[in-house]
């Protein structure tokens, strides 16, 4: 007994090799440079003269610093509404491509999914003559409604720009996610609620919604991660202009540390960065979770 | 009186238009790069707009390759293609080994270091990129290819798809190559690693996908114009003065190629990378 719960012991710890290789690689890239972050935020350095430490002066700066306060706007005005917009279009295409009425599902969803493979950076370039003022959606606009605003130039515009290319990118993405959590949902429930008399919308208020709430939880969560983090629509097609109006927060670490050589400043903006992201993610899950009914 | 099948029929029908024009939005912006890319310069931007190119300018394809002595694309696509192909081997290295572990062994601490692990989803390269390139740079790796490549093959996404997979898998296979005295790596590379077949193809498309497309990272870390990936290349050239605008497309047509040619044959496996990682939490 005793030798045979011995050898089984051994045998768990195996695992131990197994994880040793990317946790030792997850730590030293990844963790090291997170802690590492916050470290830095309370120093003066330009990698060049010694480190100084300075306390919480970069986080105090922050907080009047009008550049920085317009960049973090900019990120949660950009994050929200394209956070939203993937998300509730997202879910309105898979529903969609499930209706009974449609034939030939998956080559429509190929079409939805095909900017997801797309080289961003080109995407960028492709959009902005597009966005042109001779280019082809103000010149459409113009046709159909008679006006179009001058999108790359205007800081009112320009934001919304960004967006629909972000949306335009990313929706198949999420698409494909609501479409794996619909084909989860048992048939017999849907049966069950028309039996009832339940609608269209009371099906999917009262089966579809609560069916998917994990599913939900996850495609919104994984979605403010890489919304947050955007960085390559921005600087290939504006740099954050025009006047700082599409200046997010990743161009302003890139701007801070690596064109101003302020690196304590920049990490303290990532830490702001990290924090907001974090908070948001808890907050989710624990909305998410605190609806969760048995498992 | 209307029956019910015209009522149908008419159902179906506005379906359809509303999905052919959503189809046509969403393919649009492809089609109209390439069919940019092939049109003089004085034409792309020209109005009335022309859909088709007269005359057709296959030239732009020439052009970006031999014009431009400052962006060497073919050596930024060749660093591209060795950063990409390492990196994925490196993540699938790191996904399958620990997925394995985390999924088959019960040692201690093992949803601890799993849940670690999971939380790293959070620690995004805008996050870090200040202290990762400290480090890349005390390392002594900036601007070099495994500068890029590490940081590039670390996924905690790759981490969970694969354990949620052998999670998954019976341990019967396992127990009884274990009777035969089999020792624990060989049953991994020979027994766990064949199984996964399906899924790790999965991850090496999610995977490739990422890296391919990056650009932040290596902006900062790369600064030898020799050692530029294409993304890269296409966004300083883009920024240059008075760079073309087809030839502009035409490498960013060339950017998208791959993953395009890739999504076309092997569209299952890139639906398969992303439901196995958005999923069953």
């Amino acid at each position: 007994m005793r030798k045979a719960s011995y050898s089984v012991t051994r045998l768990q710890n195996h695992g131990y090799v197994f994880i040793l290789p990317t946790l030792l690689f997850f730590a030293v890239f990844l963790i090291y440079p997170m802690l590492s972050a916050f470290r830095l935020s309370f120093y003066e350095w330009n990698l060049l003269s010694p480190k100084q430490f300075v306390g919480l002066k970069n986080f105090v700066r922050m907080a009047t610093d009008s550049r920085v306060i317009n960049s973090y706007v900019r990120t949660l005005h950009f994050s929200g509404i394209s956070v939203a917009a993937i998300n509730i279009l997202a879910f309105a295409f898979a529903l969609l491509f499930g209706s009974r009425l449609l034939q030939w599902k998956n080559f429509w969803q190929s079409l939805v999914f095909l900017p997801v493979v797309l080289s961003i950076v080109a995407v960028g370039v492709v959009w902005e003559f597009m966005f042109q003022s001779t280019g082809l959606i103000p010149v459409i606009l113009r046709k159909i409604i008679g006006v179009s605003p001058v999108w790359l130039t205007n800081t009112k515009a320009a934001p919304y720009a960004m967006i629909m290319v972000y949306v335009w990118k990313s929706v198949g993405y999420y698409m494909v996610i609501y479409i794996a959590g619909l084909l989860d949902v048992p048939v017999s429930y849907y049966e069950a609620a028309r039996i009832d008399g339940a609608g269209f919308w009371g099906q999917l208020w009262y089966i579809t919604l609560p069916s998917l709430r994990n599913t939900i939880a996850l495609a919104v969560v994984s979605c403010v991660i890489f919304t947050f983090g955007q960085f390559s629509i921005q600087y290939v097609i504006t740099k954050g202009g025009p006047s700082r109006s599409t200046e997010i927060l990743s161009l302003q670490i890139l701007r801070q540390g690596f064109e101003l050589s302020k690196f304590g400043y920049a990490s303290a903006i990532s830490v702001l960065f990290f924090l907001t992201m974090l908070v948001f993610s808890l907050i989710q899950l624990r909305l998410f979770k605190s609806g969760t009914v048995g498992a | 009186m209307i029956s019910y099948r015209t009522v149908e029929s008419w159902q179906r029908l506005i379906l359809y238009v509303f999905v052919a024009a959503l189809g046509f939005v969403f393919l649009f912006p492809f089609f109209w790069m390439i069919v940019s890319s092939l049109k003089l310069n004085k034409d792309v931007l020209a109005i009335p707009i022309r859909f088709f190119p007269s005359p057709w300018n296959w030239k732009s394809y020439v052009n970006v390759f031999t014009m431009f002595p400052d962006f060497n694309f073919p050596r930024f696509i060749l660093n591209s293609v060795i950063v990409t192909a390492a990196a994925v081997l490196l993540c699938l290295f790191f996904s399958a080994t620990a997925g394995y572990g985390f999924a088959k062994f019960r040692f201690k601490g093992n949803n601890l270091l799993f849940t670690i692990v999971l939380a790293t989803i959070m620690i995004t390269f805008e996050a870090i990129v200040v202290p990762l390139y400290i480090l890349v740079r005390q390392l002594g790796i900036s601007n070099t290819y495994w500068g890029l490549i590490i940081p590039e093959s670390l996924t905690a996404f790759g981490v969970f798809m694969l354990r949620q997979f052998f999670y998954a898998l019976p341990d019967d296979f396992l127990e009884s190559a274990r009777i035969d005295g089999a020792n624990e790596y060989v049953i991994f590379a020979r027994i766990g690693l064949p199984m996964a077949k399906t899924a790790l193809l999965a991850l090496v498309i999610f995977h490739a996908q990422w890296v391919w497309n990056l650009l932040l990272w290596p902006m900062i870390t790369i600064s030898e114009p020799s050692l530029r990936v294409l993304p890269q290349g296409i966004a300083l050239f883009k920024g240059g003065y008075n760079t073309p605008y087809p030839e502009q497309l035409a490498v960013s047509v060339i950017a998208c190629l791959p993953l395009v040619l890739l999504y076309i044959f092997l569209s299952k496996y890139f639906v398969q990378g992303i439901t196995m990682t958005g999923l069953k939490g």
